[in-house]
């Protein structure tokens, strides 16, 4: 079997006072797809943020593509797209800039080019040139994705990635995680219920009390769903 | 080295797209010029003493200011994050704040320094070519310091009085060098008799330059 | 840290600084110059040794904790800068007192009155950062950059301070002239002064340091009881 993707041992994580993650032991393999249930402040965002290096563990360790989060080096960070609940956009660029700029940091070939070709699938071909100050949250929410995604990344973490999203956004947004997903992108998502995405089988999490356990059903109907999803193949 | 280019194309951009940085460090060096010129005795305010300790004052507010805005237009939307996210290395993104500061600063000290030879009276001479290398390299060592402690400031509570608070002390010898360097062109001596104040300049900036390049990683990582 | 060698460390700095006294006041002779005002000498230049020593130690602390972590070292540089700020004050109190008489004016811009007015300024600021901030890891950061970067700033400030007033010219005498040290029991009695006032930082500094660690178990106990409490539950 592969090695895991995201591999954690006892992560917690307290700040000041106020313990958020605690003994936390969540294994991914590769190509597979995660979700996170969870409430506010239960601590999904703050999963994210460590797995993506931005904020170091208190307790434990987590490792993604082997490497310890705490030293990631630039060639690991390239192989990581986050889309947080910060769109990460500068407002006066346009949509274009915003997307270019982000490309040329991940040294993306042709930049320009990338940024147009994400520009239509997320449907914003002809606001390109607006600048992102003038856009809805919705519009906002489509670059964001667009934005985790243009280099092509191994491991997407999507942070409530249907937040204000309306449903022509969500099919997109939806389509393109899935894409992602076929050419053996692995996938942590964190959502309030359970993810719907056709093709792509979910293992369920949800954070009890600071710990993410297996989401363990109290809904007889959903079991069949979960059942389905354990035994579908996976890569 | 993409990434660095990448970094100050958007940030000229994003000035050109109307930040405004440049606006407003022009008028707050024209505004410290004038208070100057205005507390001063008319007869004091003539001589190159007082028009290079002008100048100087003016360079510091308006780097105080011109830092803080450049680290300030990456914390909206936490785009910080991002280039903390992205392949690049954190003293990457040090030199490309650092070049956008030390632009600003650059543009600030051209606009004052017109502005003072009109006010206290200066010769248009060649003497002016030497000063503005002086202002230079102290805008230098001036940014190098200031993007530095900009994220400080930025990101410890009870923020935007740390910056002053913590960078004029830090900046004295700088200070000190360049008021006597510019004094001394602007009262038409060759650079080369402030052999030892351009040393301590150029001093300055090559240890602040590496301080920070060195030491920005500590200042931007999350907990 | 241990109550003992508190106990032997206060206890020898009280007999240290007796002898020092009955050699400032008593033994050394007065001298020919300035007369009896310069015994402040006494006190005035182990302060500054002592000042110097303490941000040289706030320098190395910041280094060892950016390199190697353990808060052990923020609490050593968060201690040393206290305690040095106390003695750099000294310094200019003494020096101001002893500048009165001889020079006939309170304050003046002296190249070492300036160089220690600029350090104290410097450790002031890093001082009101550890005031207005909260004890976070991040804001340790914060002063052990600010720390490395005020002792490489030391060497640039004397220089140019030192070139700043030779340049100017000399309206006062300068102190070299006073002090030469002509007579044995001058130089004793400082060394006995340096030694009893770098036992007094010593003992100072280790109060300041065992309180602080104190404090920082504290904290590592009240985060256990919260991460207690969050298991339970009741968080």
């Amino acid at each position: 079997m592969a090695a895991p993707v995201i591999e954690t041992h006892a992560l917690g994580k307290t700040f000041g006072l106020t313990p958020v993650l605690r003994e936390t032991d969540f294994r991914l393999a590769p190509g597979h797809a995660a979700v996170i249930i969870g409430g506010n402040g239960s601590g999904k965002s703050t999963l994210l943020s460590i797995l993506c290096g931005l904020v170091s563990p208190s307790e434990g360790s987590a490792l993604v593509f082997g490497e310890d989060t705490r030293r990631f080096s630039p060639r690991y960070r390239r192989r990581i797209g986050m889309l947080s609940h910060q769109s990460f956009l500068y407002p006066n660029l346009t949509a274009r800039e915003n997307l270019e700029f982000y490309a040329r940091l991940y040294g993306v070939s042709e930049p320009r080019k990338a940024a147009d070709a994400w520009l239509e699938r997320i449907g914003l071909g002809e606001s390109a040139d607006d600048r992102v100050r003038t856009f809805s949250r919705g519009m906002e929410q489509r670059l964001t994705a667009a934005r985790a995604m243009i280099h092509n990344p191994a491991l997407l973490l999507l942070d409530e990635p249907f937040a204000a999203l309306d449903s022509d956004g969500i099919a997109r947004v939806k389509a393109m995680i899935r894409e992602a997903a076929d050419e053996g992108c692995t996938l942590v998502a964190t959502a309030h219920a359970q993810l719907e995405i056709e093709g792509i089988s979910f293992e369920l999490y949800e954070i009890v009390r600071g710990q993410v356990v297996e989401y363990q059903e109290k809904d007889e109907a959903r079991r069949g769903g979960r059942l389905r999803s354990l035994l579908s193949p996976r890569s | 080295m993409a990434g660095y280019a990448a970094i100050v194309k958007k940030d000229l951009m994003l000035e050109v797209r109307g930040g405004r940085i440049t606006t407003v460090l022009v008028s707050l060096a024209l505004l410290v010029l004038v208070v100057l010129v205005f507390a001063f005795d008319r007869a004091v305010a003539q001589g190159p003493d007082t028009a290079a300790g002008a100048l100087w004052i003016a360079l510091v507010f308006a780097g105080m200011l011109g830092a803080t805005r450049v680290v300030l237009s990456e914390q909206e939307n936490g785009c910080l994050r991002a280039l903390l996210l992205s392949p690049l290395d954190r003293a990457t993104i040090y030199a490309a704040k650092l070049t956008a500061s030390f632009g600003f600063m650059v543009g600030a000290a051209i606009a004052a320094t017109i502005l003072a030879m009109l006010f206290f009276n200066l010769e248009f001479s060649m003497s002016l070519a030497a000063l503005m290398l002086v202002l230079i390299l102290g805008a230098l060592g001036f940014s190098a310091l200031a993007t530095l402690l900009a994220v400080i400031a930025a990101r410890a509570r009870g923020g935007e009085l740390l910056l002053p608070l913590l960078i004029v002390p830090l900046f004295v010898p700088a200070l000190i060098a360049g008021v006597k360097a510019s004094a001394a062109v602007l009262s038409g001596a060759a650079l080369a008799t402030s052999r030892d104040w351009v040393g301590i300049l150029i001093a300055f900036d090559v240890l602040f330059v590496t301080a920070g390049y060195l030491l920005f990683e500590h200042v931007v990582g999350e907990e | 840290m241990s109550k003992p060698i508190q106990n032997a460390l206060g206890l020898s700095t009280l007999v240290a600084m007796l002898v020092a006294l009955f050699m400032v006041f008593e033994w050394v002779p007065t001298e020919a110059e300035q007369g009896i005002v310069q015994r402040i000498f006494y006190f005035h230049v182990p302060c500054a040794w002592v000042a110097f020593a303490s941000f040289g130690l706030v320098a190395v602390a910041g280094i060892f904790y950016l390199w190697l972590g353990g808060q052990i070292w923020d609490d050593l540089g968060h201690a040393a800068v206290e305690v040095g700020m106390l003695f750099c004050t000294l310094v200019l109190i003494t020096g101001s007192l002893w500048a009165k008489p001889i020079w006939g004016t309170w304050w003046t811009w002296d190249s070492r009155l300036t160089t220690t007015f600029v350090l104290w300024l410097m450790y002031g600021g890093y001082l009101i950062l550890r005031a207005t901030a909260e004890d976070t890891p991040q804001v340790s950061k914060f002063a052990a950059v600010i720390g490395i970067v005020a002792a490489l700033d030391v060497p640039v400030v004397i220089v140019s301070v030192r070139l700043w007033r030779t340049i100017h010219p000399a309206v006062l005498v300068t102190r070299q002239g006073g002090h030469g040290l002509e007579d044995p029991r001058m130089v004793a009695t400082l060394l006995v002064s340096i030694a009893a006032f770098t036992l007094l930082f010593a003992w100072l500094l280790m109060l300041r340091f065992a309180e602080l660690r104190m404090r920082t178990r504290l904290g590592a106990l009240a985060r256990e009881i919260a991460l207690i409490r969050f298991r339970a539950g009741a968080a």
